[in-house]
């Protein structure tokens, strides 16, 4: 940058304080914007004290983690900070999770206003045998080695693992529940079997947490999503009614689920033998 | 206190790639300048803090979108000042007030520029508040909104100080 000419030190020190008059001063501020010289005289007549203490605050700003929507929505709700950087780092509660969730149970939703009859009910039956299942899935992706990103951290943290694996487990079935009601509010014909697969999904969850006992997440989720479909499909088939597994016989049976999971889970430690398998 | 002796373009790239040596490189550089720079259109030293703060947040995050477009210095600066527009903004009209104390008088002003001809005496001769909206819109170059928000007063007062403002300096030059 080439200058013909540069300020001199008292001139910048007054402009720095505040004292140069408007004319020189608006002079001098066209002429800094190209002038390396009179920048880093200006730089000596500023307090360092000033420059550093906004540095401070620049390095913050900058190191402090960028939230997500999720995120931001959980800390409106008033949760706690480290429980809400918690949560969001469950996979299965990330917004992409929760979109594909709501899209599943939509489609399903779509097909069942678009049929009538005997395919409404085989519809009606699928949408309900899946929507115990997605609070399943959402578990079974909620932590492990090489699913979640926190998996290392937490492993390590001073947390206590059951508490991690509850507190998450609630919140995906808290999540998953409310998108399948809003989806089932949309069903045709809205009548109490349209809430049937409440107690299925309940049951279904508890039983994989119980399972997790003894397995990974992932192939407790497996094994409990596959005797789901074998029983509600030989229950509809023994029967002749599609919708069997949902009948009060089916609810009772899930309540009993839910009841001998709790006690496993309650005795979680004991039964493991110390080998929590995570 | 790192020194590096690269170029203005040289340190922005590395910002760009999230060099944070280079931030602070260029943070050393520039925000002396634009500390004092602000400071003069702002009374409130907490607040030029944040805004220079919020400056260079903008350029580290903001880094990539340079694109050599004019001087850096200058880029710097017109994200400063409208960061600091942003603010003044949101505050109360009580705090923004505070910044008319550092006018001068009107008559001290008209006294000290007198006897000269050229355009910095014309531009002395000014009252504080046509001055105040010259540099605004002229040097600063915001627009008639930024400047009415950096100034504390309607648009349209701005638009008729700014052509009081060329009439007097027409007649001051003729």
């Amino acid at each position: 940058m080439t200058t013909t000419w540069h300020a001199d030190p008292a001139a910048l020190a007054a402009y720095v304080e505040g004292s140069l008059d408007d004319v020189r001063a608006s002079s001098l501020e066209a002429h800094l914007l190209t002038c390396d010289r009179c920048r880093e005289g200006i730089a000596t007549s500023t307090a360092a004290d000033a420059i550093d203490h906004v540095w401070g605050s620049i390095v913050d700003t900058i190191d402090t983690p960028h939230r997500s929507a999720v995120e931001r929505l959980l800390l409106a709700l008033r949760v706690p900070e480290h429980l809400a950087r918690l949560l969001v780092a469950t996979p299965s509660l990330r917004l992409s999770w929760l979109v594909a969730e709501a899209l599943a149970l939509g489609f399903a939703v779509i097909a069942a206003n678009g049929t009538s009859g005997q395919d409404e009910e085989l519809v009606l039956f699928l949408f309900l045998v899946v929507a115990a299942l997605l609070p399943v899935a959402g578990v079974a992706v909620a932590f492990g080695p090489g699913i979640d990103p926190t998996y290392e951290v937490a492993a390590a943290a001073p947390m206590p693992a059951d508490r991690l694996l509850l507190i998450r487990a609630a919140a995906v079935l808290a999540s998953s529940v409310s998108i399948t009601a809003l989806a089932a509010l949309a069903l045709p014909d809205l009548d109490a079997i349209a809430a049937a697969w409440l107690l299925p999904a309940l049951g279904l969850t508890a039983a994989t947490l119980a399972l997790g006992t003894w397995v990974r997440p992932l192939v407790a989720a497996a094994s409990v999503a596959l005797t789901w479909v074998l029983f509600a499909a030989a229950a509809a088939v023994s029967t002749q009614d599609r919708l069997a597994a949902f009948r009060p016989a089916g609810q009772v049976a899930c309540l009993a689920v839910i009841a001998a999971s709790a006690a496993v889970l309650a005795h979680r430690h004991t039964l493991s033998e110390g080998r929590i398998v995570r | 206190m790192t020194v590096r002796a690269d170029g203005d373009d040289e340190l922005l790239r590395a910002v760009a790639q999230g060099d944070r040596a280079a931030l602070e490189a260029l943070y050393r550089r520039h925000a002396p300048w634009l500390l004092a720079r602000l400071r003069r259109r702002c009374a409130d030293p907490g607040l030029v803090e944040e805004v220079v703060q919020d400056t260079f947040v903008a350029v580290w995050r903001g880094a990539g979108g340079y694109r050599g477009s004019g001087e850096v210095p200058a880029w710097i600066w017109g994200i400063g000042i409208r960061r600091l527009i942003d603010r003044l903004r949101k505050t109360s009209p009580v705090l923004r007030a505070a910044g008319d104390s550092l006018a001068v008088s009107a008559e001290d002003e008209v006294l000290l520029g007198v006897e000269h001809g050229d355009l910095g005496a014309a531009l002395g001769r000014l009252s504080p508040e046509l001055r105040s909206v010259v540099q605004a819109t002229v040097l600063d170059g915001l627009t008639t909104r930024e400047a009415a928000a950096l100034l504390g007063i309607p648009q349209g007062t701005v638009k008729t100080r700014a052509s009081r403002a060329r009439r007097e300096l027409r007649e001051a030059l003729a």
